[in-house]
């Protein structure tokens, strides 16, 4: 019996299933990859369900999706408090310092994470029509995350972030002074973004480069590099210089559609 | 004439005539499906199909790919000697080898001034550039055949091919609130408009509408009004005008009808084609017009 492989995730399914149930992408809907690399990410069915340790996730609504989760007892999961759209009643929280939580502030980035212990539901979402983003992650994975686009991971799953390097970077990266790290050890996880617009992802070999507007890179692997270069174009009456960001393979790379334009009004 | 294999094919939204060959699921000019049933609304709209995901228009020897259905890309395949230009705001990535130099554009002071964007983006070929808007709506293709033209809100141009001129025009409406030194002009239109030409052969031209795209083409001396910011373009053809309506009112509300409760439209007028999108920003309500060029009615 031949099973079926998540083009999204690559986990194996039983023939006849129609919805991963590693990461919730349609099984049964070819990949979209456009001429010049870039594949759509999954656009998920309303109300598909998929799961993670011994909880699930429901995703609802197609404009600004919702993720439910049902926590089972001994799961719990961890976002940032501004992105929880509902709970139950009995579905305790726990706040989680950050380490290095005064410079994440400093930053204007949230230095503390709420945690949700199971059992019990609760209900996520960002503000800007896009897409939920499933990330499950393998074990022993680093992927880096711009900021503000996290809603929310499990508990396999541990959360840090980088300072990015280089003045330049910086001061025209458009990402901040932070990008977030997310990292499993010895078991699997899931971290769930939101891409505003449509979210497009592309495998870089070893040396490829591209350069992205750099308020529409959503996540990398570790492995990727990103850079800051400018294209020497006059961008305004008293301005020269347009900043993108570079990344340089091997690994994947996520981007979004519609994004807040850093540096040259 | 029904689209099919090896048929000829005129597109219900761009007007272009096609062969459609094979595989053919999409007019080749403007993206549209040939497929789709015809929306008409009873009033006379007709909706603008979205460009279906992945959807590929052919221009010159390069094509245009479009991808997603909430913030649409634009995608570009250029072939050498091939080109498209844009607002630096819409580009979203690129490959290092695709040659990125300023688009030439006169009267670069005038647009600063009124807030559009003053300097453009030309992206040259071989190579691929992809390109979008910061909304949620459709990228709207439009074709123009040789010698057309076409004139385009502010802030809704996406991306052009390298053949089609580009300029800009004073709208010339305009209104005033305020008095003394509060006084304050308006512009619900713009100041300045795009109006983008094919003179050297036919030529790309892609929009961005947030919202749905509604089309309709009004006969000669047919009118309508629509609110200001939602025009997405119209045939040169068309004439505008600003237009402001006061309901009749009763009681103790009457005193106010005069700019409280009036709307402030744009009144089009054929013959010609307009289209409009469903998002859009309301003009100013609540302040006193205290002068400017528009028409009046009190009901």
């Amino acid at each position: 019996m031949e099973l079926v492989e998540c083009e999204w995730c690559r986990v194996q399914s039983q023939p006849g299933t129609s919805t991963c149930p590693t990461c919730g992408a349609p099984l049964d809907v070819a990949n979209l990859v456009s001429d010049s690399g870039w594949r759509e990410a999954p656009r998920m069915r309303d109300m598909a369900q998929f799961r993670f340790s011994s909880s699930s996730v429901q995703v609802e609504g197609t404009i600004v999706p919702v993720a439910e989760v049902n926590l089972a007892q001994g799961d719990s999961v961890y976002f940032e408090h501004h992105v929880m759209l509902w709970k139950d009643a009995h579905t305790p929280l726990v706040a989680y310092n950050v380490p290095g939580g005064a410079r994440r502030s400093l930053a204007g980035m949230p230095h503390v994470v709420t945690v949700a212990y199971g059992p019990g539901r609760i209900a996520f979402s960002r503000e800007a029509p896009g897409e939920l983003v499933v990330l499950p992650l393998a074990a022993g994975v680093e992927i880096d995350v711009r900021e503000h686009a996290f809603v929310v991971a499990s508990h396999t799953t541990s959360y840090s972030f980088i300072r990015i390097k280089g003045l330049t970077n910086l001061l025209h990266g458009g990402n901040g002074m932070y990008i977030d790290r997310f990292i499993t050890g010895a078991e699997p996880g899931v971290v769930m973004l939101h891409g505003n617009g449509n979210v497009f992802e592309r495998y870089l070999q070893p040396g490829e480069r591209i350069q992205v507007e750099p308020g529409g890179f959503l996540y990398k692997d570790a492995s990727v590099q990103m850079n800051t270069v400018q294209l020497d174009v006059k961008t305004g009456m008293f301005s020269r210089g347009l900043y993108v960001a570079e990344f340089v393979g091997p690994g994947r790379l996520g981007i979004q559609s519609m994004y807040h334009h850093h540096g040259s009004d | 004439m029904t689209a099919g294999t090896g048929v000829e094919y005129t597109c219900r939204y761009c007007r272009l005539r096609s062969e459609l060959g094979d595989g053919h699921a999409a007019c080749p000019h403007c993206g549209a499906r040939v497929d789709l049933r015809h929306v008409v609304s009873e009033s006379g709209w007709v909706e603008q199909p979205p460009i279906a995901d992945m959807t590929r228009i052919q221009f010159g020897r390069s094509y245009v790919q479009v991808e997603g259905d909430v913030v649409p890309v634009a995608d570009f395949k250029l072939a050498e000697g091939d080109s498209v230009y844009f607002s630096h705001h819409a580009l979203l990535w690129s490959e290092t080898d695709v040659r990125i130099t300023n688009h030439p554009n006169a009267s670069g002071w005038k647009r600063f001034l009124s807030g559009m964007p003053s300097y453009m983006l030309d992206a040259a070929g071989p190579g691929r550039v992809g390109v979008s808007d910061n909304h949620a709506g459709e990228v709207i293709a439009v074709p123009l055949p040789m010698g057309g033209a076409i004139w385009v809100r502010e802030h809704r141009f996406l991306a052009a091919t390298g053949n089609i001129d580009y300029t800009f025009v004073r709208t010339g409406l305009w209104y005033q609130t305020g008095s003394g030194d509060d006084r304050e002009t308006h512009h619900p239109v713009g100041t300045y408009d795009d109006v983008f030409s094919a003179q050297g052969g036919p030529g790309l031209l892609l929009l961005h509408a947030p919202g749905n795209t509604f089309i309709r083409d009004l006969a000669p001396g047919e009118t309508i009004h629509v609110q200001p910011r939602s025009l997405l373009y119209k045939d040169l053809s068309v004439w505008m005008g600003l237009h402001v309506e006061s309901p009749r009112t009763t009681g103790w509300s009457t005193w106010r009808r005069n700019w409280q409760l009036r709307t402030m439209f744009l009144r089009l007028v054929g013959p010609g084609r307009v289209a409009v999108h469903s998002v859009f920003e309301n003009e100013l309500e609540g302040e006193r017009i205290t002068g400017g060029q528009y028409t009046h009615q009190q009901w």
